[in-house]
């Protein structure tokens, strides 16, 4: 019975640290990415010709003189993919048509025998436009003065939760209105209204997009992408081509990073173009790193106007919120960020007085997509500085201002939602202990300011109300088990999650699950994206089902053979048990040829196949005036961060000296991993904090490069970050987890800018807090010389 | 345009090779000898992962012609591991957890262990500034430098 | 850069044997071929397109062009092949030129640095060359090789603008000699960059002191910036005001402002020209304080 004293052991592998099971193949440099497939000599290369002008009617598209250069196997434009593509709402084309809405947007595509064969064909293409009057900033792109971008907008379609106004650049408005905002601000106290600008930034994996396509003598087209999202590549890709979603087959290798630029359609759509007109040639198009920063997805910028007010105790009354989102020149993905932004407006406080207007600009700047955080970290840029405000204007410490202004569990969101339990206020509580908050902080010198800022934050999975996962789980000969999943291992850990539940779910020890890969739409489950955070909760119950279900299978097969109870076996370490008759025998003898009847007699049983799929039934729709509804979203993790820094007077320099983050994951999966993502995502935040921006100057990126657009470094970073996690659980989450991937970055802005703050008594009114900005500002108010 | 045929030592093999001469280190051991563990993250010097040792210290090999490679000795990542044995610094990174998405893990891996060789012992911050030039876009280097520090004990 | 190209455009590269053989192919094809040490500045300029050269001839096999050498008459010389990291882990380097050590190791990253060369950093004459006030407060010379033999040329005489030098077709710089720092120097490289390190300079000043009886004050300093003029710049007024009046903090604050005002620096994407102005003053200040507190010891 050595076995079922084991029986801890084996469940325990929810909670452990196991080593990924991608590793080795990352250390030895044997993982393969989309360009490390190798596709022979009749490998093409796809080069695009890109708009220079930030918006324009393009006239003629003369490709003739490219299409006749030896080498040149394929030329497409435009007018040749004529079907509206897009994730929400279908305003994009693969190629512009008519018209150019952003510097970089691709006009026309070559695939050839060589790159520099591609960029010569690009020369002799010829485009003929006649320049408009350009929109480049949101608030001027809502009001009716603005030129049109999108005039057709009216035809275009879109789900029933986004709220285009046709005849203006408004692609989605969304509306908050709870209580009385006007009653309330009666009652307030103290109130504080701030303007922020957050700038656009970008997400910057360190392998840029790659695709390669091929379409086969039958029709039949494979696309390996670098891609978050298989799926939705698959069905959008086909009915921007009118093909039937199977006819495409999405395979998706390990992922160099993708922080949501990899999700949705981006330019992978334009290989799969070209292909088309060159059957049994793959055609492979890698963005080069100056692409990837200005002609892909970014994060929008955003205006946001924040009004809070509170009674004379600090309790938060009312707020009002006015976001300008700039989108560029598609918000096709962009829209759902504006939704996002504007549902979860209150961030994790209870207010009882709520107004938002959210609203999704179109400009011509880049398309904005869906970016780590998915407008939380825009939305608490400002709300959390202007929280931190309203704190110091009440006369209140802020971690006292800050857990007694929180949503609790039963409390009603601004969407009318019930909140459901959460440990924002744990979180709190351990970022003010890390960063020994209570304590006096005095600076190293005379020459530095000293100073220590705190913000929280809430986000949601941000999707359409019914995203689905699915899995199936498979037992081999030897007992070892394979997981079919959808969803894609980007960096995060999410195939050693998998392998965690499954094993947990069915028994066996982790060692001896694999996860089938790379994800192929052709064999897959079906996954909806990789975004969102979602993973480990959708994907983790689908696992977790169709391990439970293969379990079945296995001790109904054993119930049978032995003349008991199913009730009454075990799954324990890869063997079965019978806790009534000490019976045992290892998968291995039942996983495939099944059991043997007594004497015999037959067989029962076979291969065992388990399958499972997840989908969430409750989310409500909202009112389109109001924003109120039954549930708005599936649930919201919670989280908390805090920085103590230094500022250098002599050159606005800042040096953090020590962090903290804390995040309520429901339950910790695997904690290393948990804690990987929270420190990732921390200085991801502190880099879009301290050095991020993408410089436009009339439509024009002026940083496309890492020499011009900084990231943080080892070096930047040279401080200790403190991570305690907190778990209480998520009612339908696999052992009640929930996601954290996005979350880490989403505070840290605030929690600087009100360390800055702290240090020098001066707001900032938008990153990236440069130490140039810090410094100016020191120097503006006279607090240096 | 002219081809050059060079001669080198990658991962301790000879090879003799037939370079176009606008080609780079990068797509020489990528396109030539299907070493597709060194990444391209820039073309331009600035990330890193394409960092290869040349005759024993690290280089961004796409700012490297592969002309200039004649007689060199390259290591990539693929040749880091001996007699089917992992490297101390590939034990170390999977010990504390420094790999997510891994694009940028062949040159951290690389860059580390040159800086092993030249400073067995570093400190934190000399550890930070050897690996300034790999840039990570998952990790915060938190456990990357943990994995350094590791090897460095082992 | 609409259209960035992925790779190189067509190129040809030479490794000629001689010097001879080397500046007489760079005259014949001026505008189509140009010197090639370490390459981290020529390669980016080749793709982006930035420059119609077709053919680099690599400098790296030539005569001296590996030369490392410290001679306690001469001073040190640094051939044109000569890395970044090689220079500032030379023992003589580190002992008698710290401050080139601690200007060199600012640049870039140590794999860059294990490519990037001094001479080319020279050459390519940017303003924010990390590695050239450094030479130019150590009063380097470079020994150049052109179709008419030899010539020496100070780096005082060397820049007339962005990426514009004195050097003609068929000029190849072999090596830079520093000559013996004077007695009792200090020196120092503060650079300021977005990051911590690793980014270009948005700022970078360059400081030497030394006792002398040739001045009022007693002591020169020699004060080079990066990032705030179209070349490498020394400002002369702020080592004027440093010369003349006994050396105080308020001297240094005077020196500092000097310098400010001595400077036209742009705006650019790493920083704004106000910005760079108040840091040439409040960095030239702490530098020269910090050599102001070695040499007076
Ligand atoms: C990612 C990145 C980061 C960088 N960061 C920095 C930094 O922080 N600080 C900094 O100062 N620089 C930086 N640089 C620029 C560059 O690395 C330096 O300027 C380097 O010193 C150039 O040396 P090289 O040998 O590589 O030059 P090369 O590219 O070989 O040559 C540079 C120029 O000099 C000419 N030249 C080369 N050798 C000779 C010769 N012998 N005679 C005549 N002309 C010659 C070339 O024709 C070319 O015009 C960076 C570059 C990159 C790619
Ligand atoms: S690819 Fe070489 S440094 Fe980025
Ligand atoms: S692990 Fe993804 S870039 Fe470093």
């Amino acid at each position: 019975m050595a076995n079922v004293k084991n029986k801890e052991k084996s469940t325990s592998v929810i909670g452990a640290s196991v080593p990924r099971n991608d590793v080795y193949e990352k250390v030895t440099g044997t993982a393969i990415y989309t360009e490390d497939i190798q596709f022979g000599n009749k490998l093409l290369y796809a080069r695009v010709k890109r708009s220079p002008y930030p918006h324009a009617l393009v006239k003629k598209v003369d490709v003739s003189k490219a299409r006749a250069l030896p080498g040149v196997k394929a030329v497409i434009v435009g007018a040749d993919f004529p079907n509206k593509i897009g994730l929400y709402l279908k305003d994009k084309n693969i190629l512009a048509t008519d018209r150019v809405r952003f510097i970089g947007e691709p006009v026309a595509a070559v695939a050839a025998t060589s790159n520099e064969i591609a960029m010569k064909a690009l020369e002799l293409i010829d485009v003929e436009y006649e320049e408009l009057e350009p929109v480049f900033d949101p608030v001027y792109g809502a009001s009716k003065e603005a030129p049109l971008i999108h005039p057709d907008l009216g035809t275009y379609q879109w789900p029933n939760f986004i709220f285009p106004e046709p005849g203006t650049n408004i692609a989605n408005h969304f509306k908050i209105r709870k209580g009385n905002l006007e009653e309330g601000w009666k009652k307030c106290k103290y109130i504080v209204e701030r303007t922020y600008k957050i700038p656009h930034i970008q997400h910057v994996p360190i392998e840029t997009h790659g695709a390669t396509a091929m379409m086969d003598e039958k029709g039949k087209i494979t696309l390996w992408a670098s891609s978050q999202s298989p799926f939705a590549q698959r069905a959008l890709i086909a009915e921007s081509l009118n093909i039937s979603p199977t006819d495409l087959r999405v395979i998706a290798p390990f992922v160099g990073g993708g922080f949501g630029s990899k999700a949705g359609v981006t330019m992978e759509a334009i290989p799969v173009a070209l292909a088309t007109r060159c059957k049994g040639w793959p055609v492979r198009f890698t963005l080069t790193r100056e692409e990837e920063f200005y002609t892909n997805f970014v994060r929008q910028g955003l205006v946001i106007t924040v009004k809070v007010g509170c009674d004379e105790k600090g309790r938060l009354l009312c707020l009002k919120n006015m976001m300008y989102f700039d989108g560029g020149g598609s918000t096709e993905y962009g829209v759902n960020v504006t939704r996002a932004a504007g549902y979860s407006s209150s961030g994790p406080y209870d207010i009882e007085n709520v107004e938002t207007d959210s609203i999704c600009v179109y400009t011509n700047h880049p398309i904005g997509g869906a970016y780590r955080g998915f407008g939380m970290s825009e939305l608490h840029t400002g709300l959390d500085q202007a929280m931190d405000e309203l704190a110091e204007k009440v006369g209140l410490d802020k971690v006292e201002f800050l857990k007694m202004n929180t949503v609790k569990a039963g409390d009603k969101l601004d969407t009318g939602m019930i909140m459901h339990p959460t440990g924002v206020n744990q979180c709190i509580d351990n970022v003010a202990k890390s960063l020994k908050w209570h304590q006096p902080a005095k600076p190293s010198s005379p020459n530095k300011l000293r100073g220590r800022g705190i913000a929280i934050m809430w986000k949601a999975p941000a999707m359409p109300p019914n995203a689905g996962s699915s899995a199936w789980v498979e037992l081999a000969e030897d007992g070892h088990v394979t997981v079919g999943v959808g969803g894609q291992e980007i960096g995060q850990g999410t195939f050693t999650v998998m392998a965690q539940m499954a094993a947990a779910a069915l028994g066996v020890p982790y060692e001896n699950v694999r996860i089938a890969g790379p994800v192929d739409t052709q064999y897959s489950p079906y996954e909806w994206q990789t975004v969102a955070s979602r993973l480990t909760w959708s994907m983790g119950n689908a696992v977790r089902n169709a391990a439970m279900d293969a379990r079945k299978q296995i001790l109904d097969v054993v119930a049978q053979a032995w003349h008991e109870n199913p009730e009454d076996l075990d799954i324990v370490n890869g063997v079965v048990v019978s806790y009534k008759t000490e019976q045992e025998t290892s998968l291995k003898n039942i996983a495939i040829y099944g059991m043997s009847k007594e004497n015999d007699q037959g067989w029962i049983g076979g291969p065992i196949i388990g399958r499972g799929s997840f989908m969430p039934s409750y989310v409500t729709g909202l009112d389109p005036e109001t924003g109120q509804g039954t549930r708005s979203v599936v649930h919201y993790t919670t989280g908390c961060e805090g920085l103590d820094i230094e500022i250098d007077k002599n050159t606005g320099q800042i040096t953090v000296l020590n962090a903290a983050a804390s995040f309520d994951v429901g339950h910790a999966i695997n904690p290393v991993l948990v804690k990987s993502q929270i420190e990732g995502g921390f200085v991801q935040g502190l880099s879009s904090a301290m050095f991020e921006e993408i410089k436009l100057k009339k439509g024009v990126m002026t940083n496309p490069s890492f020499v011009d657009y900084r990231i943080a470094t080892a070096a930047d970073v040279e401080f200790p970050i403190e991570t305690p996690f907190v778990e209480v659980p998520q009612d339908d989450g696999p052992w009640g987890a929930r996601g954290v991937g996005e979350h880490p970055m989403v505070p840290t802005i605030a929690a600087l800018g009100n360390a800055i703050y702290a240090a020098t008594g001066l707001r900032l009114p938008g990153p990236p807090y440069s130490a140039e900005k810090v410094y100016l500002a020191m120097q503006d108010a006279g607090i240096v010389k | 345009m002219g081809f050059q045929r060079i001669t080198l030592t990658v991962n301790d093999l000879v090879e003799t090779v037939d370079v176009p001469t606008n080609m780079t280190l990068l797509q020489m051991l990528r396109d030539k000898l299907s070493l597709t563990g060194t990444k391209n993250g820039c073309t331009a010097g600035e990330c890193g992962a394409c960092t290869v040792l040349m005759n024993g210290e690290p280089v961004n090999s796409c700012m490297v012609l592969a002309a200039e490679c004649e007689s060199a000795v390259i290591t990539t990542v693929e040749g880091l591991a001996k007699d089917g044995k992992l490297s101390k610094v590939q034990q170390a990174i999977i010990k504390t957890g420094g790999v997510q998405c891994g694009f940028c893990t062949p040159g951290m891996l690389i860059s580390a262990t040159a800086l092993l060789a030249r400073n067995p012992n570093p400190t934190d911050h000399e550890i930070r500034e050897a690996l300034v030039g790999n840039l990570c876009r998952c990790t915060g280097y938190v456990r990357i430098v943990d994995a350094v520090k590791e090897a460095a004990k082992m | 850069m609409i259209n960035p190209h992925p790779g190189l455009p067509e190129l040809e590269y030479l490794k000629p044997a001689s010097l001879e053989e080397a500046s007489k192919f760079l005259a014949d094809h001026a505008g189509e071929a140009r010197p090639f040490s370490g390459g981290t500045d020529s390669l980016v300029r080749l793709r982006d397109g930035v420059w119609k050269v077709n053919t680099l001839v690599d400098v790296k096999r030539l005569d001296g062009t590996h030369e490392l050498s410290f001679d306690p008459k001469k001073g040190l010389t640094i051939g044109a092949a000569v890395t970044m990291n090689k220079v500032a882990a030379h023992p003589d380097v580190l002992k008698h030129y710290p401050v080139l050590a601690e200007a060199a190791k600012s640049v870039a990253s140590y794999q860059l640095r294990n490519r990037a060369t001094i001479i080319g950093n020279i050459c390519n004459a940017s303003p924010a060359g990390d590695s050239i006030g450094a030479c130019m407060i150590l009063d380097g010379v470079l020994n150049v090789h052109g179709v008419n033999g030899f010539y020496a040329i100070p780096l005082s005489n060397f820049f007339l603008g962005p990426g514009k030098t004195v050097l003609k077709p068929g000029d190849i710089v072999v090596s830079i000699t520093l000559p013996v720092p004077p007695k009792g120097f200090a020196g120092t490289y503060k650079k300021l960059g977005r990051n911590t390190i690793g980014d270009l300079s948005i700022v970078g000043v360059a400081v030497l002191g030394y006792p002398t009886g040739e001045t009022k004050s007693g002591y020169r300093f020699r004060i080079a910036l990066a990032s705030v003029a179209p070349t490498p710049y020394e400002s002369l007024k702020a080592e004027a005001v440093l010369a003349e009046k006994s050396i105080t903090a308020d001297t240094i604050a005077e020196a500092a402002l000097a310098a400010m005002d001595s400077v036209t620096p742009i705006d650019d994407v790493r920083g704004s020209a106000r910005y760079r102005k108040f840091m040439v003053r409040n960095l030239t200040r702490e530098a020269v304080t910090e050599i102001w507190k070695k040499i007076s010891k």
